[in-house]
């Protein structure tokens, strides 16, 4: 074979072989989450990426996403925001300016995520957040999309069942965290137990680290209030306060709308949080939930001994959203990825899921799955309750 | 009449951890001069080993819980001290009477020893059952017998701190340093032994108060962190090197917090702990029982 021939062959195969590779290349599209992996709401946070990883972890074995003809791989990064705006800022800087993460999937706490979006609006990365703030939707915010039930889908549905239960409430007495979370959620809460005839007889605020509760749990003790709203509180907290509550004698009806790991606050409060109605909790054992629900919620018993709940799926159906609206764009631009969201239907862990709450927030931002209410009964979180968004049925029609 | 007693049970509930806590960190400032901000860490250490300890005894060993109590109470001290002992030897006995180096130093090992237990024990919070279940009632107000004796705990060891620095050789030695190291070592006092025993007392009294603490409280990894502000502002307004300020700064400010938050709410008394430092600060800058710099 002469010389000639030889190199042609090898050059011949050199080129096959990168265009092999060049079309079977699969491209990495990073995603990111910031939820609190330490400190009292680290019960979020760690079921959260657990979620994530599950849902970048289908979404993988499945191909991968399709757009622009190429495939991507998703990665997960996963950064503490411990629940407060420094950190959040600290690591949307990370995730957005280091990492060049175009696509954060969760992000957990309203203050955190009002600093992150300061940063990810400007750099044009889309952001999905589970926070409980108005002021991080609206037209101004094009990018930012909320992807669980916030207090304008809770409330109205959660309060009146509660009330509905217990008709001779008169009063309730109410305690939320003092950051943007608890801010933005109490006018709401007080607007929505006035239209029950319920009146809220105290509001109080505490920081965010508390560890002593005995002064706030003498006060609510000495107010006879037939209900105790503990509003945005995390479950560690609400399990201090009701242990302290308990020793007091205080027996009156005790409601979480921020409710979730029903686990953690059966631990940390034993029987003295028996009873409790829970908003954003899920019984993702029973009837009612899907398959995926009842597999990812026993992959998460099974790793971090700690059932999942409303905040920490929604990064599975965040996953699962980015998926369609990234194939549907057939772009990883987050600015035509952002415009299709409210536009599809996707398959999320309650089923089929869209966008929508352009009448309440200006701009269709919020997540359209089930309100679901749940009791905390022989410490497990019971469902009593599932309400479905009107603008979903219709959606879905 | 009985609310105003309840409210004075809590502030003694608050108030004994408060003292035990602030307590070390006055003593360490008194003898070394450094301002110390990994004193939490100790707190958090002492609070995770009883916490991970007892669940060991009760669920995994059966042992009985007030025996788990006691081993891991002994085991938690012990290890604080050894951590104590490492970071004096080769970070704090470098940077005596220095403020920045110990600044430095002291925020640098903040973030290293939160870091590795967060590693160790992972984020999630731990609540560990009571030692000593039930509640008792005083003139109508009602806590738990678990809290009635972390208080009595807290006072025995408080006072037993004060008759140490009072009636003892090395009591009288750290004062002595405390009041001038020169005069002390000229006095044939030898400095950095009493700062290493002063610092290691420290130590193991913020480590006494995180063990405490640990039955009645969630444990998480930055526990003692949230206590470590309080205890600044308890020094401060005390004064700083000052035993009985300690003692004084930590029950005025628990009863701030308690009455503070009742009559108000607890955002408001904290925010009035801080308005009381900022006022302290601009009348008399020494703390209520400090001496001034002369």
């Amino acid at each position: 074979m002469s010389m000639k021939k030889i190199i042609g062959i090898t050059g011949g195969a050199l080129i096959a072989l990168f265009s092999a590779q060049t079309t079977f290349a699969e491209e990495i599209l990073k995603v990111g989450v910031s939820a609190p992996m330490s400190g009292a709401a680290a019960a979020w946070g760690l079921g959260f990426e657990y979620a994530a990883e599950q849902a970048v972890e289908k979404v993988n074995s499945e191909g991968g996403i399709k757009a622009g003809g190429e495939t991507y791989k998703l990665e997960l990064h996963t950064y503490d925001n411990k629940y407060n705006a420094a950190e959040g800022a600290k690591t949307a800087q990370t995730m957005l300016n280091r990492e060049n993460i175009n696509f954060i999937v969760g992000s957990i706490g309203t203050a955190p995520v009002k600093a992150t979006q300061a940063l990810s609006e400007r750099k044009g990365a889309i952001l999905f957040n589970t926070g409980w703030g108005k002021s991080i939707k609206g037209p101004d915010y094009p990018l930012t999309f909320t992807q669980m039930n916030t207090p304008f889908e809770i409330l109205a549905p959660f309060y009146g069942y509660v009330k509905e239960q217990h008709p001779d409430a008169k009063t309730v007495a109410m305690i939320t965290p003092n950051d943007a979370t608890g801010q933005e959620l109490e006018p709401v809460a007080i607007d929505t137990w006035n239209n029950l005839d319920v009146e809220v007889i105290s509001t109080d605020k505490y920081e965010r680290g508390t560890t002593e509760f005995q002064s706030i749990a003498t006060k609510i003790a000495n107010s006879n209030a037939d209900i105790v709203d503990f509003g945005a509180s995390p479950p560690t907290d609400v399990g201090s306060m009701l242990k302290a509550l308990d020793v007091l004698g205080w027996d009156g009806v005790k409601v979480v709308p921020a409710g979730t790991s029903a686990g953690t606050l059966s631990k940390m409060a034993g029987a003295a949080a028996e009873g409790t109605y829970l908003g954003a909790s899920a019984d993702f054992t029973g009837d009612s939930a899907s398959d995926v629900q009842k597999e990812l919620n026993a992959g998460a018993m099974e790793k971090l001994g700690e059932a999942l709940n409303g905040i920490t799926i929604s990064s599975y159906d965040a996953v699962m959203a980015l998926k369609k609206a990234i194939e549907t764009a057939d772009s990883i631009d987050p600015k035509k990825v952002a415009e299709t969201l409210p536009t599809i239907v996707f398959e999320s862990s309650y089923g089929p899921a869209a966008f929508g709450g352009a009448d309440v927030y200006g701009n269709p931002q919020q997540i359209l799955v089930p309100v679901m209410i749940t009791q905390l009964r022989d410490g497990n979180a019971v469902e009593v309750g599932r309400i479905a968004p009107a603008e979903l049925k219709e959606r879905l029609k | 009449m009985e609310l105003q007693v309840q409210l004075l049970m809590n502030t003694l509930q608050i108030g004994s951890v408060y003292v035990l806590f602030a307590l070390g960190l006055t003593l360490i400032f008194g003898v070394m001069k450094i301002v110390n901000f990994a004193h939490g860490t100790f707190f958090t250490a002492a609070a995770l080993i009883v916490s991970s300890v007892m669940i060991w005894g009760v669920d995994t060993a059966g042992i009985p819980i007030w025996f788990s109590y006691l081993i891991a109470f002994v085991l938690a001290l012990l290890v604080v001290c050894v951590i104590g002992f490492v970071v004096y030897f080769f970070g704090f006995q470098h940077v005596l009477k220095d403020l920045n180096g110990s600044f430095i130093l002291s925020i640098g090992l903040l973030l290293l020893l939160n870091g590795t237990y967060l590693l160790l024990y992972g984020g999630v919070p731990r609540s560990i059952p009571a030692v000593v279940p039930g509640n008792v009632t005083f003139l109508g107000a009602s806590l738990t017998i678990q809290r009635l004796l972390l208080m009595i705990v807290a006072a025995i060891i408080t006072i037993g701190l004060y008759l140490l620095v009072h009636r003892t050789k090395l009591g009288l030695s750290l004062r002595a340093v405390a009041e001038d190291q020169e005069a002390a070592m000229l006095q044939g006092i030898p400095y950095r032994r009493v700062a290493l025993y002063g610092f290691l007392i420290g130590a193991t009294l913020a480590a006494c108060a995180g063990a405490l603490m640990a039955t009645v409280t969630p444990v998480t990894t930055v526990i003692g962190d949230d206590f470590l502000v309080k205890a600044f502002i308890i020094i401060i307004i005390g004064g700083l090197g000052s035993v009985l300020g300690a003692i004084l700064g930590g029950l005025l400010i628990a009863l701030i917090e308690s009455f503070g938050g009742y009559y108000f709410d607890p955002s408001t008394a904290t925010l009035a702990m801080f308005v009381l430092v900022i006022v302290l600060l601009i009348v008399r800058p020494q703390g209520i029982l400090g001496h001034a710099e002369r």
